[in-house]
């Protein structure tokens, strides 16, 4: 999934909602990306995605404390049945699972999931009028899913009746998916929002009203959701009409248990009643409702970083003393700077000879992107990140890049690649390359100076173009920028995931935004896509990621690391890459907050990091 | 007009302006700033020329938010540059903001107020129709739609959206002044010689009203600068270039861990400069007035 580069993403604020201390385990959010729509099959960037998934559920999901990261049955009864070659999975599907009531039911009551509700869902998404960002999940994978795409594109209105060869309901509560080819992924696929099962009544009866009236299975139903301001949700009281129980998981790492985070185990879920998210731009405000215990948890922005985190990333006392707790935990996010593929100066060319300079140019501003003063700027929060591979993936590099910082190497490329000095023959000047952002926020435009700041130490003009998120988006998939900088955050934990977005065929609009070109990748990426984990898929793997280093169509930014704070009453807060729907699992200690609340005010936070 | 040595509409004003302290005072500020903004853009066009990188864009983590020293006046900002050498260049901005939308905005105030008014009837009724439609949209809203649409956003968008939406007041002004100077015996008397009008609304009542263009310019050019701050400060203005709205929006994040050197001088920059426009103007509407003649 796309993610505003420079952002970051912190799972959640969690907060004591204040009009509301009579009610108690009221928690609430606060978020700086917009949630843009309620629809699974559509609705694509992360908040969005946080959202949908505390209102809809999936067959699958992430186990909330293992690690690595794996896949448990949700609304499946078990983990599925798949066919000898791979290519056949067979899901029973829980008995008993009760849409939230809602008027676009008879009578208003929630009907039961059965196995039609699947179908119906991934049809939507490969529906071409919803246009869907998540078709790429299912195209060319399940069998006959592409003809339906295609047929959806012609009659007026798409006739879900169409048979889809390889999803079938064989009964009420069988589920039955023939793929192509075998797709390891498909799991964590289904663990996605796009195979969330939607209810047909409910998309039929609201029509284009449907994204902003979410009918789900989940924890929680909408109350009410104003746009760019606030979402609440409530408890659904659909699974305890139905006698729908959860429960907390109970097995979990020797660290987790430590951390406490193993005391509800085996507990019915969800422990909040009502969650209220709030859109806060900026970063100082959500930062004082936090101190001031308005939020449970909160992100450290930049700014914030020396005030609260000590030389050893640790939490500074004065907020340690008023019981904030530190959590932390690595991503599997990647940020970087695309060049467009397209673009004449920094792209490809027809003319080798072009072609080959245009790399040298590519592979002289890498050298030039000094990654220890950006890690500085980010308050030494970043890793290095040497491939197009995040760590710990499979096929993650473990030597550094050769094209990592190196002043006398890009002045060396430079001259290679025609620009001497960064003096550029044709105009006599320096070369100006114009790089396109998706925020014009203070930080990102900070980060943009110290990037130009970088690149004239080789005589490169760097030009920033400030764009809304929108615009930027536009702009890509028209692919006018010539540089832009953006970030990838894993939809599952495979390196598969990445490399797809250095497949020809992904370009823009899809997510492949370099709109990079490389025959001998599109081989070795049409071969790995079918492979099961084994070492000879991690061999090319490194393979692939080698070409792509070579070549160079990103410059791989950095890799950040999560950090994130918590009050003391927030618990079973667990970070988690894949934090979606993970919110049914967090308490409040209503006793704790009370008592947090009383002596507020008697010590005032040492805010000045000169401590 | 009669007019003997020492006795002209300038030289009164002078003298009366000169009688005037505070305007003498905000006078003086003035001429520093636009000392300020002409070596800002000295040394802004001397790397532009040599195609090199200014320092006060050149980095240095090392010595990020450094207090106001004896090496840096004003301390230094989140990226270790000098934020004095910033604040003067963003002098040089601000004036830059300040005279171009100037120069857009009174030329088309002056012409259609002298069209409307010398001529009347149709003319008229369009032209006030025309700047009544410009006044009832929200002034920041407009120019913010403006600068949207031009398509190299940054300072180009920054001069159209102030400077286009921002003549209507000047306009409104020079319509009632040559209304009434129209029925004046001048400008019957030239009529009579059959002058054109062209002639009689440029050559002979517009320098009888040339005091309302430069109040107007004195006291818009604050404004101006003013909204540009307001732009930059969203994120919709200058780009790459040291704006104080940039500056303010760039500090405010460390406000309150005590980093209040580059927010303090950029704003007092900002106040000195508006005030002293703004007094000035008043003093100078003062001096200029005719009917204050005595």
């Amino acid at each position: 999934m796309l993610v505003v580069a420079g952002s970051f993403l912190f799972s959640g604020c969690e907060q004591k909602d204040s009009f509301s201390a009579s009610e108690n385990e009221a928690v609430a959010y606060s978020q700086t990306s917009r949630i843009r729509g309620l629809d699974p099959g559509i609705s694509g960037e992360v908040s969005s995605s946080l959202a949908i998934s505390r209102l809809y559920e999936g067959l699958l999901q992430y186990d909330y404390l293992a690690r690595p990261y794996k896949v448990i049955p949700l609304l499946a009864e078990s983990m599925p049945e798949i066919s000898d070659d791979g290519l056949v999975y067979t899901f029973k599907i829980r008995k008993g699972i009760y849409f939230h009531d809602n008027p676009c039911f008879p009578e208003g009551k929630g009907r039961e999931l059965v196995a039609d509700d699947f179908v119906y869902s991934i049809k939507r998404v490969a529906d071409v009028k919803n246009s869907s960002s998540g078709f790429w999940a299912f195209n060319k994978r399940i069998k006959g899913i592409d003809v339906f795409h295609e047929t959806s594109k012609d009659s007026a209105k798409t006739d879900y009746d169409f048979p889809v060869e390889g999803l079938k309901a064989v009964d009420s509560h069988t589920l039955q998916i023939t793929l192509t080819e075998p797709y390891p992924q498909l799991l964590y696929i289904l663990a996605m929002h796009y195979s969330f099962a939607v209810p047909r009544e409910a998309v039929e009866y609201y029509g284009k009203a449907f994204v902003n009236n979410p009918v789900g299975t989940g924890p929680y139903e909408l109350v009410e959701w104003r746009r760019n301001s606030r979402i609440e949700f409530i408890r659904s009281p659909k699974w305890a009409e139905t006698g729908r129980m959860e429960t907390y998981p109970s097995a979990g790492t020797p660290e987790e248990e430590a951390a406490g985070l193993l005391a509800d185990a085996g507990k019915p879920i969800p422990f909040i009643d009502r969650v209220v998210q709030y859109v806060i731009d900026d970063s100082t405000t959500s930062w004082m409702m936090f101190l001031s215990g308005q939020l449970g948890s909160s992100g450290i922005s930049r700014d914030n970083w020396d005030a609260v985190i000590t030389g050893d990333k640790e939490l500074s006392d004065s907020l340690e003393s008023r019981g904030i707790k530190l959590v932390s935990s690595p991503t599997l996010d990647v940020y970087y700077l695309g060049f467009n593929w397209e673009d004449p100066v920094v792209g490809h060319s027809r003319d080798p000879e072009q072609a080959m300079r245009n790399r040298k140019l590519r592979q002289a501003l890498s050298c030039a992107f000094n990654f220890d003063q950006m890690n500085q700027f980010m308050n030494n929060r970043l890793y290095p990140l040497d491939g197009p591979i995040p760590q710990p993936l499979d096929g993650s590099l473990k030597e550094a890049s050769p094209y990592a910082f190196s002043l006398e190497k890009a002045r060396q490329l430079l001259v290679e690649a025609g620009y001497p000095d960064g003096i550029d023959s044709a105009t006599g000047r320096r070369l100006e390359l114009t790089m396109e952002l998706g925020s014009a926020t203070a930080n990102t435009r900070q980060m943009m100076e110290l990037m130009a700041d970088m690149y004239q130490k080789i005589g490169i003009v760097l030009k920033a173009s400030y764009n809304t998120w929108p615009s930027f988006i536009e702009k890509m998939n028209r692919r006018q920028a010539q540089l832009f900088q953006l970030g990838w955050v894993a939809d599952y934990p495979d390196a598969e995931n990445f490399l797809q977005l250095f497949y020809s065929k992904n370009e823009s609009p899809g997510p492949n935004h370099a709109n990079y070109r490389n025959t001998e990748i599109d081989r070795m990426y049409e071969q790995i896509r079918t492979m099961l984990p084994s070492p000879e898929r991690t061999a090319i793997y490194e393979q692939m990621a080698g070409i792509i280093i070579e070549d160079c169509p990103w410059i791989f930014l950095y890799q950040p690391m999560d950090f994130g704070l918590t009050h003391r009453w927030v618990e079973n807060y667990n970070t988690h890459a894949f934090p979606y729907g993970m919110g049914k699992y967090r308490r409040i200690n209503t006793a704790a907050r009370e008592e947090w609340f009383r002596t507020y005010g008697d010590s005032k936070p040492d805010m000045t990091g000169d401590e | 007009m009669p007019v003997e040595k020492g006795q002209s509409l300038w030289s009164d004003a002078w003298r009366r302006l000169k009688k005037n302290r505070l305007a003498m005072l905000c006078l003086g500020l003035v001429v520093l700033f636009t000392l300020l903004a002409v070596y800002g853009e000295i040394v802004y066009q001397y790397h532009h020329a040599k195609d090199i990188t200014p320092s006060y864009q050149m980095t240095n983590l090392d010595v990020a938010y450094e207090a106001p020293s004896t090496r840096h006046w004003m301390g230094t900002d989140g990226l270790g540059r000098d934020v004095m050498a910033r604040l003067v260049q963003g002098v040089r901005i601000a004036y830059k903001v300040g005279i171009i939308t100037s120069l857009i905005a009174i030329p088309i105030g002056v012409i259609l107020g002298c069209l409307a008014g010398f001529f009347g009837g149709r003319v008229d009724d369009f032209i006030v129709w025309l700047y009544s439609t410009f006044a009832s949209m929200p002034g920041l809203l407009f120019i913010l739609a403006i600068a949207m649409v031009v398509p190299d956003n940054g300072l180009l968008g920054v001069y159209l959206g102030i400077g286009l939406t921002t003549w209507v007041g000047l306009c409104r002004l020079v319509r009632g002044e040559v209304l009434k100077h129209k029925e004046q015996n001048y400008v019957q008397a030239a009529k009579a010689l059959g002058i054109g009008s062209g002639r009689i609304m440029f050559k002979h009542i517009l320098p009888n009203i040339l005091h309302v263009v430069i109040v107007t310019f004195t006291l818009r050019f604050p404004a101006a600068v003013g909204t540009e701050v307001i732009m930059s400060y969203l994120g919709i203005g200058v780009q790459g270039e040291p704006s104080w709205g940039l500056m303010i929006d760039s500090a405010r994040m460390r406000l309150w861990q005590g980093m209040w050197w580059e927010m303090t001088f950029v704003t007092l920059a900002l106040f000195l400069l508006v005030l002293a426009f703004n007094l000035l103007g008043d003093a100078l509407r003062d001096a200029l007035d005719p009917r204050l003649n005595d």
